[in-house]
């Protein structure tokens, strides 16, 4: 591992479970979204984005599902060393909302997207039945969703995205509509469920706290159209508790330098 | 007495109504036995019970009758709800061909129905086959368009994922599409069927060989008032029944909601 300063982003991009941007820009007719952003994410690590709402967040998760047209976007995009495609294998996405089916039940909305990929029935069902345990809802296999809290609807959806073998994960808020207690838990969920895989992890949130405590890396972003104005390493230990960082004195020295940089950005 | 919804229990409820149903009946027996009104209009409570053990236990006709009545209105029923579904699935997938036909089923649709009876007839004769048709043409308009409303009324979210899961059309209509349309297509299915006895009842009154529609004319044609009224409480029975299993096919169906 003694190479990888200089060449890190080369050596990185061409890897499973990489992610690099290189000059990504994104327009919408007139509108600038995202305007020249540069980022490297290296296999396994957890990278979180911040901004302020509009900022183009979930344009630049869209752009690396291979979801936005080719005459919006502009720059490099590579995604496990290649190009944004729809569908790629190597990806799984957490949208904002959960996005359960309410006619499938707990354990067959966590199977869903290994499914829709062709696992065979009972390799995804066992895989689904462990996560589901993993996120706390044994015994809530065969509930449909409207018995579900919104907490336990967002576990189900994490769930549904470990229980794909992607290298990497694409999260878009996903806990941005949960109350400060049920959140702080489903962070320690994700965190747990990471910590044992290192998958890396594109996490989107406007939460600075969130972000922090959680991650390896946070990349802030101006306001609209998105630039990257800090990329700031977040020095805390592994494995980590985000209930037990609640009281610790280095992350809030962390939180209130990453706080700055967003100001920063909020007003040029 | 904190509780304002009811003081009665359940058996006292039911005591309560059989008690009304018995008063109505005996008054409406009394008034035509003494003829206060002419029993000519309005039949007789103990005319309509003979009428039905005659025609039910005895000649069986009245059993028969409801026989064509039924198989007109489930073929009907059928057929112009397989065709709506699949005209609205195409539809909703297609929006090349909803733009093409809609417009032209639309104006089809506004077309007062009873008003083409005596055309079907003329094309499908007296028997069954017109009845069908007026069945048809009914249930085929309800189910097409709860069809495309519930096709249409899809979570977005869920196309989004499917994308990004790498599933293909097939897939994203039957694992999206069609379960989030079913709720909607019930209401259609629930309103089409109702509609289809509607159109066989009316297809028989005009002019038919069988059916309760046609035995409903009959007996109104030869003022046996009390025949009437035993008809059209054997259809009122009938409607009740679908309504119930309906109920009971779409809370099994619909468990999830
Ligand atoms: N498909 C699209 N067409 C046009 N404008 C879009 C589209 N997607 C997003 N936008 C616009 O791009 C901007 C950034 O959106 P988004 O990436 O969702 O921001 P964020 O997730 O940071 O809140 C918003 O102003 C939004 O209205
Ligand atoms: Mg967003």
């Amino acid at each position: 591992m003694n190479d990888r300063a200089p060449h890190s982003m080369s050596v990185t991009s061409g890897r499973r479970g990489s992610v690099a941007l290189a000059r990504v820009s994104v327009n919408f007719g007139q509108l600038l979204v995202v305007d020249d952003v540069s980022l490297g994410v290296a296999p396994g690590e957890f990278v979180s984005i911040v901004g302020p709402s509009g900022c183009g967040k979930t344009t630049l998760l869209n752009f690396a599902a291979g979801l936005l047209p080719s005459d919006v976007i502009r720059g490099s995009y590579l995604v496990g060393g290649a190009p944004p495609v729809s569908g790629n294998r190597d990806i799984a996405y957490m949208l904002a909302r959960d996005a359960l089916c309410p006619w499938r039940t707990a354990l067959e909305n966590a199977e869903l997207g290994a499914e829709i990929r062709g696992v065979p029935p009972p390799e995804r069902r066992q895989r689904a039945l462990e996560l589901l345990d993993k996120v706390g809802l044994k015994g809530f296999e065969d509930a449909y969703p409207k018995a579900l809290s919104q907490g336990m609807r967002q576990r189900v959806a994490l769930a549904r995205t470990f229980s794909l073998d992607a290298p990497i994960l694409l999260m878009d808020e996903p806990f941005g509509a949960l109350d400060a207690q049920t959140k702080l838990q489903l962070e320690d969920v994700l965190l747990s469920l990471w910590q044992r895989e290192q998958r890396t992890v594109v996490f989107v949130t406007h939460d600075l706290s969130e972000a922090v405590s959680m991650s390896d890396r946070v990349v802030v972003m101006s306001a609209r159209p998105g630039r990257v104005v800090a990329d700031v390493r977040i020095t805390l230990g592994r494995p980590r508790s985000v209930r037990a960082l609640q009281k610790d004195p280095a992350y809030h020295e962390l939180y209130s330098h990453v706080w700055t940089k967003l100001e920063e950005g909020l007003s040029p | 007495m904190t509780d304002r919804t009811t003081t009665w229990t359940v058996p006292q409820i039911w005591a309560g109504r059989v008690a009304i149903l018995v008063a109505f009946f005996s008054l409406w027996e009394q008034v035509a036995a003494r003829k206060l009104i002419d029993p000519i209009l309005i039949g007789r409570p103990s005319g309509i019970v003979t009428f039905l053990w005659q025609e039910i236990f005895v000649t069986g006709s009245l059993i028969k009758d409801l026989g064509w009545t039924m198989l007109g209105t489930i073929l009907a029923f059928l057929l112009g709800s397989v065709c709506g579904v699949l005209v609205g699935m195409v539809f909703v997938t297609r929006p090349t061909v909803e733009a093409l036909l809609s417009p032209i089923l639309m104006a089809l649709n506004a077309m007062p129905r009873i008003a083409l009876a005596p055309l079907f007839l003329i094309w499908f004769g007296l028997g069954i086959g017109s009845k069908i048709t007026i069945g048809f043409s009914l249930t085929f308009f309800i189910v097409l368009s709860s069809t495309v409303a519930g096709g249409r009324g899809g979570n977005p979210d869920h196309i989004t994922l499917a994308r990004t899961l790498g599933a293909s059309e097939t897939q994203i209509f039957r694992k999206f599409i069609l379960p989030s349309a079913v709720p909607v297509i019930f209401n259609g299915l629930r309103l089409g069927l109702i509609f289809a006895l509607l159109g066989v009842i009316g297809g028989e009154i005009i002019a038919s060989e069988h059916g309760l529609g046609q035995t409903l004319t009959v007996l109104a044609a030869s003022f046996k008032t009390s025949g009437v009224f035993a008809v059209i409480l054997l259809l009122a029975l009938v409607g009740v029944c679908i309504t119930w299993g309906m109920t009971w096919l779409e809370n099994w169906l619909l468990r999830w909601r």
